[in-house]
């Protein structure tokens, strides 16, 4: 009975027994972390207040940057939160270190490998991020001056399609699905094209003989011989 | 314009300048080539001194300011007394209009000459609506015609224009013209107006893009505007600056106003890009905007559009995101400014509208304390 139950059991125990304290570590580590992260977050954002680091960046440009870009959030804050993050996963790493597993060891070992691509790839999502608010910022008030109905659709669809392609060589970077995503976004991206095309084509063929009828005759009776300048 | 140097300016050297931005049509031929022959059935006994022809291709951007940085640079070499630019495609022009933006900076000691002409109440939109009751407002001078586009200036204020580093800003294109009249305002010059009679010019270009032009005016209007901040902030009162020529009145050919497709433009404006105007605007102004896009009949107060144009200037002061996209939204404000002045004005003859455009230039006298507050 001892070698058929109690055996196993002991050594269960054991191991639990040696595992505990590095998961307790592993806790109190993860635990410390989120602790100073909050409270590095808290004083950064204070301090950054008491320096004015919101009305400094507004003076050097740094914040229109962001606000082009459509972020509105101010410097501080994200400053603030981008130390919260780099410490508490900084602890997180350390913590999960501490566990001793193999399996967890060598994941992080390979996470560290990893780390370039990530700072690769999120350097990309980023870019793509201002640069998808910009065009499609640009491209929802070209198509307001151009009296399009749909304006608000189309700034959206470019500022997607941008956010969409980042996304895609983000991921193909990290390695996560590579010619999966590619394939899956240029599936998608046809086939968006392809379903505005029949539906406008046969669907809406009516609606678009009308639309384009109504172009036509806007567009002659909408000239006019107003010189601004 | 050979006929109005010989006329006016007979024992005067004079030299012809076509400051050429890469013709196809044959201008420079023509330009070289004609000449008066037959000065008789102009009245004129005699004959000029010397008129000289420079051809000549201008180097930089394309556009009318790198042209005119030409003349200015050839000016200052040939330490000229009296200069004047006159636009390509009138028709309307007269060896008179030599004569009078010529004369008061020979004789009368005037730096710079605005013109002052007759124009269809529904000409010149961004003049009357945007840039004459801002530049009035902002440097104190009725100057009817800031972006008039034919102009005389001394020599030493071409001199002066070289000395500024701006012929790679909009400057360079259509903004010139307004650069050039605030540029002899603000630094003191002495500016005056000529009565130069109807502007008629070429048929308009189908492809000229009203938000680019409009962009490209405002930027250089707002430029201006962070140049000579210590300048206008100052001025309190406006005044008439002295004007010249025998004032008359001719006929002008009718213009077709499309007000439906103006207000159209206004109202999806209004709803497609109130994100980006809640971001220029202030509050109040918003919440004006839709109420005056539900008006009916549509009506843009004056006042209205005075905070609206004030807060572009501080929204591109504080640049709260990409100058030219926050510029490019107000192409339809504007177009529905235009159609509920165009309304306004539908039974109007000349001196109604010009006192119209008072009132609106008084809207934007009575509104500046609100741009210097925000400015600073």
């Amino acid at each position: 009975m001892d070698n058929v139950f109690l055996g196993p059991l002991k050594k269960f125990v054991t191991k639990i027994a040696g595992f505990l304290p590095n998961l307790f570590i592993g806790a109190i580590l993860i635990l410390i972390g989120l602790l100073i992260a909050t409270l590095l977050r808290k004083m950064i954002c204070r301090l950054s207040r008491l320096l004015n680091m919101d009305r400094i960046s507004e003076k050097v440009g740094l914040t229109q940057i962001l606000q082009k870009s459509g972020i509105r959030e101010p410097v501080s804050w994200l400053v603030g939160n981008a130390v919260y993050w780099i410490v508490l996963i900084s602890f997180v790493i350390m913590g999960l270190d501490a566990l001793k597993i193999p399996a967890v060891e060598n994941l992080l070992q390979e996470f560290w490998f990893y780390v370039p691509n990530v700072i690769a790839a999120a350097i990309i999502l980023g870019a793509g991020y201002l640069l998808g608010n910009f065009l499609g910022r640009a491209a929802l008030i070209a198509a307001v001056n151009a009296g399009i109905a749909i304006s608000g659709l189309i700034g959206k669809f470019v500022k997607f399609t941008v956010f969409i392609m980042a996304t895609t060589m983000a991921l193909e970077l990290l390695g996560i699905g590579e010619d999966t995503v590619l394939i899956a976004f240029a599936v998608v991206f046809g086939g968006v094209v392809l379903a505005l095309a029949i539906a406008f084509g046969l669907g809406g063929r009516d609606a678009a003989k009308g639309y384009i009828d109504k172009m036509l005759l806007e567009k002659k009776e909408e000239d006019d011989d107003i010189t601004h300048i | 314009m050979q006929a109005g140097f010989a006329k006016y300016f007979p024992d005067h050297n004079a030299i012809l300048i076509n400051s050429d931005g890469g013709s196809t049509d044959g201008t420079l031929e023509i330009v070289e080539k004609t000449a008066i022959d037959d000065f008789q059935p102009l009245l004129i006994d005699q004959r000029q001194n010397l008129l000289s022809k420079i051809v000549t291709p201008y180097h930089g951007i394309p556009g009318k300011g790198s042209a005119f940085r030409t003349i200015f640079q050839v000016a200052k070499e040939l330490k000229v007394k009296a200069c004047a630019v006159v636009d390509s495609d009138l028709r309307s022009i007269t060896p008179e209009w030599i004569d009078l933006l010529i004369r008061p900076v020979l004789n009368r000691g005037f730096d710079f000459v605005n013109p002052y002409y007759l124009r269809h109440k529904y000409d010149g939109t961004i003049t009357n609506s945007i840039v004459y009751p801002v530049t009035r407002a902002l440097y104190g001078k009725h100057i009817r015609q800031p972006i008039g586009g034919d102009f005389g200036f001394s020599g030493k204020l071409a001199e002066f224009y070289l000395t500024k580093d701006v012929w790679g800003s909009d400057v360079a294109r259509f903004g010139i013209d307004i650069w050039m009249t605030t540029t002899a305002v603000a630094n003191d010059f002495k500016v005056c107006q000529s009565f130069l009679g109807a502007k008629i010019h070429a048929a308009k270009d189908p492809s000229a893009d009203l938000s680019a032009m409009l962009t490209q005016v405002v930027s250089s209007l707002f430029m201006l505007m962070e140049e000579y901040h210590h300048i206008w902030k100052e001025v309190k009162t406006t005044t008439p600056v002295p004007l010249f020529g025998f004032e008359f009145s001719v006929g002008l050919e009718p213009i077709l106003v499309n007000v439906e497709r103006m207000t159209n433009m206004f109202s999806l404006g209004i709803s497609e890009l109130s994100d980006l105007l809640s971001d220029i605007l202030s509050t109040e102004c918003m919440r004006q905007l839709v109420e005056a896009g539900l008006s009916d009949p549509f009506v843009f107060g004056d006042e209205l559009w005075a905070h609206v144009i004030y807060d572009y200037a501080l929204a591109c002061h504080r640049k709260v995101m990409s100058v030219d996209h926050i510029l490019k939204t107000l192409t339809p404000l504007y177009l529905g400014k235009v159609a509920s002045l165009v309304q306004d004005m539908a039974e109007s003859n000349a001196h109604e509208v010009e006192e119209r455009l008072e009132a609106l230039c008084l809207a934007f006298e009575k509104t500046k304390p609100y741009l210097i507050k925000g400015w600073d």
